[in-house]
């Protein structure tokens, strides 16, 4: 026989119900909450756990039905708890809340100059075909600058006033700031064998007055590939590769002819942006006599190369009217970019 | 725009446009094109627009188009290869190419006196290395005058302005064929004789525009038997020019070296459209062609007798060139067929001629105009630019290469991207500076700037041997404007004067630098370069250093440690001096550093491996050490990581606070807080462990540094 009669158990869970449903509803706080639930459902000592107690001193044929009405008071006075601490909790929440429309804290990000983010972006594209960028001194000799790419001694582009010239001791050889990157191109092509695909960049001069379009120092990104059998036909395809990467969408290339010492043909080549034809840069096939004057045999290679006016572009795809901007430092000008 | 930067150099240079306008008003447009004028030679029935768009694609720019009256003026721009075009006729061949249309090019016959020109003249050439071909023709008692309106109009349409008949047909010749010519008043030639040499130093020259030039023997003249008469290619002389009381003239058709009359252009700062053209070498053949064109027409628009024949000194120079044409070879090079017909048809209407019969391997000899052309690849350059680049398909599939980013390239990204990091601006700055800027002495060199010439921009002529003053300037700049911070870096060369030039190597080093320059003190800008020499990989030790442009105490030289060789210098960082400050119109503090990159190169390209983080707490432990005044922290700090056992289990050290107070701590003593976290690979540290561990450090700081723990 039990000690616990079902319907005494079924009272006092009913009435242990009622009364935390209502403890709980009637909390004003915080405190007043869990003030209520240690009596109803403390771990140890709570009510809730006294009348489980209970369940051992039933009639074994009383007990699931004892042990059903136990857990269904539990379910109600659990819900009831979670409800009321929500309610508490949402008081709280509002009167924690703040303008969620306040500044953040600031923080101060630095900025890329937006000359090196055109060059790198034409490194990037460059490199998935395979070209990989070098560099060389700004300070050359005359055979780097001028003999090597089939500039000879009576060329006007070697007139003392198109040229930074250094100042040199009676004698010594003539140096001066390079005037274009192909420099670079004959000193890797001096050093290295075919195939070969290069890209070299970085500051060239000439002398210029300083205008909205003109600076006596500016930036050069060129391309050389040389390889057998290279053909027109692949510097079109670079460039397009280059011209569509860069401008997003199917953009195309056009080539006009041009001249330049170092290769032939030499032509002009302009993409179409924004609805019209831009002039962007000079390409060509490699003269024959530069890739002899290199040590490279014509017969068995040929390349092309191309090169491309950095301030020029960077002014474009960035709306700088006034490419002097590009070296004021401006703090304002370099965080837009 | 011309030529803006970064088109491949010497097509034509902007300069040239610049002086010319500011010498010859007028002179910017180098050729113009009268659409009438060009009518005489062919006709091309197409509207002007398709006419210049066809000459563009073929190789002649065009600038501007613009009407005058009822005629149509096209500026081109003609690359400095194509003399020939740099006249009507040329262009007319041109045009007739590419429209497929006959050229017709007039035969001009003087009627000629039976009085030879050399009873009138005699003509000699004392050097020939600057004229190797000279001719004179004569015509007697003309009528000077106005010229008629056709020629007048043709030379408005153009931008030359009429002078009167005999110049003006000099002129107008000059602008068909290319060809200079001169009209002397015969009877100003003293001595009835010419002779053509280089100038003497000293000698002086009133020319046409009755101005004085005093000449060197790098320039050449026609002398008379008194002396100059006109500098040869350039401009002629105010003595014998033609005048209405001109009655007989001279007339000069030759060529003349083109080093030498652009020495005399530019050597004087007089360039004309006769020296523009001698510098690029018109065709030879024209001499003769000119000088009876221009006879002719004088004949015509001014009467007179022309004496028989031209007296003639030198002769018709430069040969003709043979080139062997394969026709595959203009397949191998554009990468699209042209069929050996074609290829024909082109070279022909250009003026080639073929020498014989051929199928696959074809003799070519080239016009006298032409002689930029002397290989078979510039045949192939004829034929691509009259077949049209647009041939050349764009879609070719290039294929991928593996590449890989130098060593270099990291390193400047990596170091760009630490001080972007922490919220500097990358600057662009000049690397030609003013003497000011050069003052103070470099960190890298004790050698002086090299100048070079011209300057860059005004007073700016020398090779900066570090980039500090030009990243203060552009600071000092921000603060002028109001610009939210001035804190800049910059990625970029020094050029140093190498000692001795030994052998083979470069004369001048070239030094890659990261130069910072940020608000606040000492501390800034040295967290600043550790930061980017952390992350580069390199183990630096800052030495006390003095440098020009920072407060004397307040400045360190970084030194970077080496495993296989002697420590290297790599960098210094300090306070900016307030006389530097005031310089750039800074206040302070000031800090900036610079490092050579160069030296500082991440190496090898294997990316580093990890140390797993330990699974293990940390234990966190303060000390406040009471040390001498004069004690250098990384002594302290060496002293505390030479302690035995601390360095494995060191995860950090920090300086947390330091002060000075004379009566608690005594007279020349400070207090540093040190925060030291330990953290094993292998096992908790027991609170045993880490006394032990902190009573090592205290007895190693005490022996090391004098340190004595406080409290």
């Amino acid at each position: 026989m039990g000690t616990v009669s079902l319907e005494s158990f079924r009272a006092d869970v009913e009435r242990l119900r009622a009364e935390a449903v209502a403890a709980f509803a009637a909390a004003a706080d915080e405190a007043g909450l869990e003030q209520a639930r240690v009596e109803f459902a403390g771990a140890r000592s709570g009510r809730l756990k006294a009348i489980q107690k209970l369940l051992g001193g039933l009639d074994g044929a009383d007990r699931p039905e004892a042990g059903r009405l136990f857990n269904e008071a539990k379910g109600t006075i659990t819900a009831s708890l979670d409800a009321a601490q929500a309610r508490l909790s949402g008081a709280a929440a509002e009167a924690a809340a703040i303008d969620v429309t306040l500044p953040g804290e600031p923080f101060r990000l630095g900025h890329v100059h937006p000359i090196t983010q055109t060059i790198r972006r034409v490194q990037e594209i460059m490199a998935r075909l395979g070209f990989e960028s070098v560099d060389g001194p700004e300070v050359e000799d005359q055979w780097h600058n001028f003999e090597a790419l089939a500039i000879g001694a009576e060329h006007p582009a070697r007139d003392p006033l198109d040229n930074f010239y250094l100042a040199v001791a009676k004698g010594a050889d003539p140096l001066l700031l390079r005037s274009q990157t192909s420099t670079v191109q004959i000193r890797v092509m001096e050093q290295r064998k075919p195939p070969l695909r290069i890209v070299s960049l970085g500051r060239v001069y000439r002398p210029d007055t300083a205008d909205a379009t003109h600076y006596p120092m500016f930036h050069q990104v060129e391309g050389l590939l040389v390889e057998p059998g290279a053909t027109m036909a692949d510097l079109k395809g670079v460039l397009r590769f280059l011209a569509s990467s860069f401008l997003g969408g199917d953009v195309h290339v056009r080539f006009r002819p041009s001249f330049f010492p170092f290769t032939e043909p030499s032509v002009e080549f302009d993409m179409e942006w924004g609805g019209r034809w831009v002039e962007m840069g000079g390409a060509g096939m490699v003269d024959p006599a530069v890739l002899a004057a290199v040590g490279y045999d014509p017969a068995e290679v040929s390349g092309f190369a191309f090169g491309l006016g950095v301030e020029r572009i960077a002014a474009r795809r960035y709306g700088v009217a006034d490419i002097r901007d590009f070296y004021r430092n401006d703090v304002r000008f370099l965080e837009q970019f | 725009m011309a030529c803006q930067p970064g088109t491949l150099p010497y097509r034509r240079r902007r300069s040239d446009r610049l002086r010319l306008l500011l010498l010859i008003p007028g002179s910017e447009r180098l050729m113009i094109i009268s659409t009438n004028w060009l009518g005489e030679y062919v006709r091309w029935d197409s509207p002007v627009d398709e006419l210049v768009r066809r000459l563009l694609m073929s190789g002649l720019n065009h600038e501007a188009t613009w009407e005058v009256g009822a005629d149509t003026a096209v500026d081109i721009e003609v690359t400095s290869n194509r003399p020939d075009c740099l006249g009507h006729v040329g262009v007319a061949r041109e045009v007739a190419v590419l429209f497929d249309r006959p050229l017709h090019i007039p035969d001009p016959r003087p009627v000629e006196a039976a009085e030879p020109a050399s009873s009138a003249i005699a003509v000699e050439i004392v050097d020939p290395d600057v004229c190797p071909h000279y001719t004179a023709r004569v015509i007697r008692g003309v009528r000077v005058g106005k010229s008629p309106a056709w020629l007048a109009d043709r030379l408005r349409t153009i931008g030359i302005e009429p002078v009167n008949n005999v110049v003006d047909v000099t002129n107008y010749v000059m602008m068909e064929c290319g060809q200079p010519l001169h009209a002397f008043d015969l009877a100003k030639v003293r001595g009835g004789r010419i002779s053509v040499r280089r100038a003497r130093d000293g000698e002086t020259f009133r020319a046409i525009n009755h101005k004085d030039y005093a000449l060197t023997a790098g320039m050449a003249v026609i002398a008379d038997a008194e002396g100059p008469v006109a500098l040869a290619g350039v401009m002629g002389g105010a003595e014998s020019e033609i005048a209405a009381d001109t009655v007989d003239v001279l007339l000069e058709s030759a060529q003349f070296a083109p080093l030498v009359v652009r020495a005399a252009a530019r050597g004087l700062v007089l360039m004309s459209a006769s020296s523009y053209r001698f510098e690029r070498g018109p065709d030879p053949a024209a001499v003769d062609w000119a000088s009876r064109r221009a006879a002719a027409l004088i004949q015509e628009l001014a009467g007179g007798e022309v004496l028989s024949g031209v007296v003639e000194a030198g002769s018709l120079a430069g040969g003709r060139a043979t080139i062997d044409l394969r026709a595959a070879r203009v397949e191998e090079v554009l990468g699209v067929p042209v069929s050996a017909g074609r290829q024909a048809e082109i070279l022909t209407g250009l003026g080639f001629v073929k020498e014989a019969a051929c199928s696959e391997r074809c003799r070519w000899k080239a016009p006298s105009w032409r002689r930029d052309v002397t290989r078979e690849i510039d045949l192939v350059e004829e034929i691509a630019r009259i077949e049209g680049y647009d041939k050349v398909p764009e879609d070719r599939p290039i294929h991928a290469k593996p590449v890989e980013q130098s060593a270099r390239e990291r390193t400047i990204r990596v170091a760009g991207e630490v001080l972007v990091a922490a919220g500097m601006c990358e600057a662009m700055t000049r690397s030609v500076v003013s003497e000011a800027f050069e003052a103070t002495a470099s960190p890298w060199t004790a050698r002086p700037p090299r100048r070079v010439s011209p300057a860059l921009v005004r007073g700016a002529d020398r090779l900066r041997r570090t980039l500090l003053p030009s990243l203060l300037e552009a600071c000092g700049h921000n603060r002028a404007v109001g610009a939210p911070h001035g804190d800049l870096f910059e990625v970029a060369r020094a050029y140093l004067d190498r000692d001795g030039g030994t052998g083979n190597a470069s004369p001048l080093e070239e030094p890659l630098l990261v130069s910072l320059v940020t608000g606040g003190a000492y501390a800034k800008a040295k967290g600043l370069a550790e930061g980017v020499v952390r992350r580069l990989g390199g183990a630096v030790v800052f030495r006390r250093g003095a440098f020009d442009l920072f407060t004397p105490g307040r400045a360190a030289e970084i030194v970077l440690e080496r495993a296989q060789a002697e420590p290297v210098r790599v960098g210094v960082v300090g306070e900016v001096a307030h006389g530097v400050l005031s310089r750039f119109g800074l206040e302070g503090p000031v800090s900036a550093a610079e490092l050579r990159l160069d030296l500082l190169e991440i190496s090898g390209s294997q990316p580093r491996k990890l140390v797993p983080p330990s699974e293990f707490p940390a234990v966190q432990r303060d000390l406040n050490l009471v040390v001498d005044q004069g004690l250098a922290w990384a002594e302290l700090e060496r002293a505390i990581r030479g302690t035995p056992g601390v360095e494995s289990v060191l995860e950090g050290i920090a300086l947390e606070q330091v002060w000075e107070d004379a009566e608690r701590l005594g007279a020349g003593k400070k207090s540093l807080v040190v925060g030291l976290r330990l953290r094993s690979q292998t096992g908790t540290i027991s609170s045993d462990d880490s006394k032990r561990l902190v009573d090592g450090i205290v007895a190693s700081c005490g022996k090391a540094c004098g340190a004595v723990l406080r409290g």
